[in-house]
């Protein structure tokens, strides 16, 4: 089976809520004006059990299939939030508010869950629950993770969860998966480093904190270089270097750095952790320094499990032939991962064809990808859950 | 499949070939008397062509089945030279020769590919040609390239090749495999910096060429840590580090450095390739110094066959009832040369809980050789099937 046909005569519908969506981005948890479409949309497909609120802006709906014998919940999750960034793509659909963007894709996220609800609740053809999960806060404030906190898996008893997302360069409507690892942990750190300002006239006066600033930037290059098994990956950026000086002849008392590290794998999340705190630690003390670091632990590894995907993979082949089940992981984080380390399940890429990259000001959702999202959200369902 | 029962039979001769092997080892070309045992022994089994001094002293031995009408001929080649190790076994059949060892099994490899050679020649139950050969300096030499240099694949016809080398750590007698790229291209380094020598009190009248190099090993690790994708594989090693003085107040005219970068992908070969010489000459330019760099493109990435590769583990499957899939592997393998000239696969056969290769206590699994010499003479027997 190709593409549902109802989604091609729902296309030009679906299309619209997206590009009105695409006009009003909200950021982290002040998704209301989203959430309050989505609720809306989802009471006129017919849907009454709708929950609001749940991690802090999310919502959850229940569409109750023709039957419940098999007393399967699957879940299914879409992202409502955009990106702190101003849109220069000049579409008519564009953001209407200066500095807020749907540059994610989040609108297209959200529109084709919600098309695909539409056709759940008007066919109801599976025997089962399906649980419509839209998020708030995927772009850094752990919104997942605050659905999961609130209880959402037992408070509906969601046995597997299943997520989307665009791929920009990769052809729109195929689908790309893989087994374990798909996207990065996503850790943090904010380094101080503090040596004795002066004159610069008179460095010996001083110990010099921008010195053993750019020391601990190059020795941190060693963790990936050194460290981390040639096998594996890991990325150490460094993407902030600010002396507490803006000036020609003083040198600072303190230089900030702050950076990412990225892992696809526990043991060197771990190792990398370690290696940063010490580099840090002595490089600074070898040039007189001290170090003060801060390391957060981010969202952690998406990590699809093993049956789950080949569910997920089956399914899409049921859409498309174009289903890539070996896709290369990703050094970007994703929050589907805190529901992904509490339930079995799985993420899907799917193509947004050719175009800038997501998080660019020249983005946008493809919305021809969108018959091809709203069948795969509904395969998961009809095939998990067969009608008896 | 399993284990072929002459095999069996013939596991204790085998054995003694190997042990005679083990005592006796040769380093990189200078296999002559292993090259001579091994072409004696072609002879005594009967092989209808036994060539002797192809890439200075392999050897070739060419064997034809019962029918050759389906115009199939197949490559299974073993390499046979030393390490200059000296060996801490203690074994009864230990190296009689000291700074010489099989420490990397290639004497099992070529007792295995002997005893595959004597039963194929026995019993000759397939339609085709099956060439083996015996290559020496596979140990950093490129034996296997100058087999190819001398005409190996055209001179015997060869279509497709094969090769085996022992894993420990993988259960013993097992198999595994992977395609695409497998062992890693193995560069060579050579850097020489020259400043500018002198008095160790007087730095400021000297071009200091220690402080350039270390600036230059530390700037190589970028290669690994920023320019290199995440995802893919890459290490860049500087192994020796020689100032041209060994004084206590000398400051060095000269700094020799080698290394080695490790790639699995052309691409990432060209890349390193471009950077080094550049990271080199860049920072010895920034301190007045010259580099000169001798990037030594050695090994290739050693690449299977896929379809080759997937014949290769069914044969591992008829032998063994399993084949594993195999590790990316950082080492190189000159059978890479080979892969470059004709479709082939490269597999590995479990050493069982031994030292690493290249250890001083290493010692090939003699328990490996059934299951070894049956994949090589079902390799032949299902690539060229008597057709009844």
């Amino acid at each position: 089976m190709p593409i549902k046909n109802r989604f091609a005569e729902t296309h030009a519908e679906i299309t619209g809520w997206r590009r009105h969506l695409h006009t009003i981005p909200e950021l982290m948890f002040d998704v209301h004006q989203t959430a309050a479409f989505v609720e809306e949309k989802l009471r006129a497909f017919g849907i009454t059990d709708i929950t609001t609120g749940i991690g802090k802006t999310g919502v959850v709906a229940v569409i109750e299939g023709k039957t419940n014998t098999s007393g399967r919940t699957i879940g299914l999750r879409a992202d409502m939030d955009a990106l702190p960034i101003n849109e220069a793509t000049g579409l008519e659909y564009a953001s209407t508010i200066p500095g807020k963007m749907h540059a994610c894709g989040h609108d297209g996220h959200t529109a084709m869950l919600l098309g695909a609800a539409q056709y759940l609740a008007e066919t109801r053809n599976f025997d089962g629950r399906c649980v419509l999960i839209f998020q708030p806060a995927e772009e850094g404030g752990g919104g997942g993770n605050e659905m999961v906190k609130d209880g959402m898996m037992d408070r509906w008893q969601i046995d597997e969860v299943y997520g989307m997302h665009n791929m920009p360069d990769y052809p729109v409507g195929e689908f790309a998966i893989r087994e374990g690892a798909l996207l990065a942990a996503a850790d943090e750190f904010d380094i101080q480093i503090v040596g004795q300002g002066g004159h610069a006239a008179a460095p010996h006066e001083a110990i010099d904190a921008n010195l053993a600033a750019a020391h601990v930037l190059i020795a941190l290059q060693s963790i990936a270089s050194r460290n981390v098994d040639p096998i594996k990956q890991v990325v150490v950026s460094v993407c902030t270097l600010r002396s507490d000086t803006d000036s020609h002849n003083v040198l600072p008392q303190k230089v900030r750095l702050r950076g990412t590290v990225r892992t696809l794998d526990d043991d060197v999340r771990d190792l990398a952790e370690a290696r940063v705190r010490d580099i840090v630690t002595h490089t600074a003390a070898a040039h007189q320094c001290t170090a003060e670091i801060i390391y957060d632990r981010g969202y952690p590894i998406t990590v699809n499990h093993a049956e789950n995907t080949v569910f997920a993979a089956d399914a899409a082949e049921k859409v498309t032939p174009g289903v890539w089940r070996d896709t290369p992981p990703i050094m970007a984080g994703e929050d589907f991962s805190y529901m992904l380390n509490v339930r079995p399940g799985a993420y899907m890429m799917i193509g947004n064809g050719d175009g800038p990259t997501v998080h660019h000001p020249m983005y946008d959702f493809n919305d021809e990808a969108i018959p091809a999202g709203c069948s795969w959200f509904a395969e998961m369902v009809e095939t998990r859950m067969p009608a008896a | 499949m399993p284990v072929k029962n002459r095999f069996a039979e013939m596991h204790d001769d085998i054995t003694a070939w190997r042990r005679d092997l083990h005592e006796h080892p040769e380093i990189l070309f200078e296999t002559h008397r292993t090259s001579a045992t091994v072409a004696d022994k072609l002879r005594a089994f009967g092989c209808d062509e036994v060539v002797e001094s192809i890439g200075r002293t392999g050897v070739v031995g060419v064997i034809k089945g019962k029918l050759t009408a389906s115009g199939k001929v197949v490559g299974l080649r073993a390499d046979m030279d030393a390490l200059p190790i000296n060996e801490e076994t203690g074994l009864a059949y230990a190296s009689k020769t000291p700074d010489a060892m099989h420490a990397c099994g290639h004497d099992g490899h070529t007792a295995m590919l002997l005893g595959a050679a004597q039963y194929l020649a026995e019993t000759r139950n397939f339609d085709g040609t099956a060439v083996v050969i015996f290559q020496p300096a596979e140990e950093g030499g490129g034996g296997g390239r100058e087999m190819c240099k001398d005409g190996l694949m055209e001179r015997f016809g060869i279509q497709e090749v094969y090769g085996m080398h022992n894993w420990p750590g993988q259960p013993m007698g097992s198999f595994a495999i992977r395609p695409g790229p497998f062992f890693a291209a193995t560069d060579l380094l050579e850097i020489e910096i020259e400043g500018l020598g002198g008095h160790a009190a007087k730095p400021h009248e000297t071009i200091d060429t220690t402080v350039v190099a270390a600036q230059i090993v530390t700037a190589l690790q970028t290669i690994v840590s920023r320019n290199a994708d995440p995802i893919s594989n890459i290490v860049v090693s500087i192994t020796s580090f020689h100032t041209s003085s060994t004084a206590f107040n000398v400051i060095p005219q000269k700094v020799n450095m080698l290394g080695t970068v490790r790639t699995l992908s052309n691409d990432l070969r060209d890349m390193a390739e471009k950077r080094v010489p550049e990271i080199c000459e860049g920072i010895a330019g920034a301190f007045g110094a010259v580099a000169r760099v001798n990037y030594r493109r050695n090994y290739p990435v050693m690449v299977n066959h896929p379809e080759q590769t997937e014949f290769a583990a069914d044969v591992a499957r008829s032998v063994a009832g399993d084949c594993g899939e195999a590790p990316l592997i950082m080492g190189g393998e000159d059978f890479a040369f080979l892969l470059e000239e004709r479709p082939g696969a490269y597999i590995l056969v479990g050493n069982g809980d031994t030292a690493m290769v290249h250890h001083p206590k290493y010692n090939f699994n003699d328990e490996a050789i059934p299951a070894g010499c049956s994949w090589w003479a079902g390799v032949v027997e299902q690539r060229m099937p008597v057709l009844s």
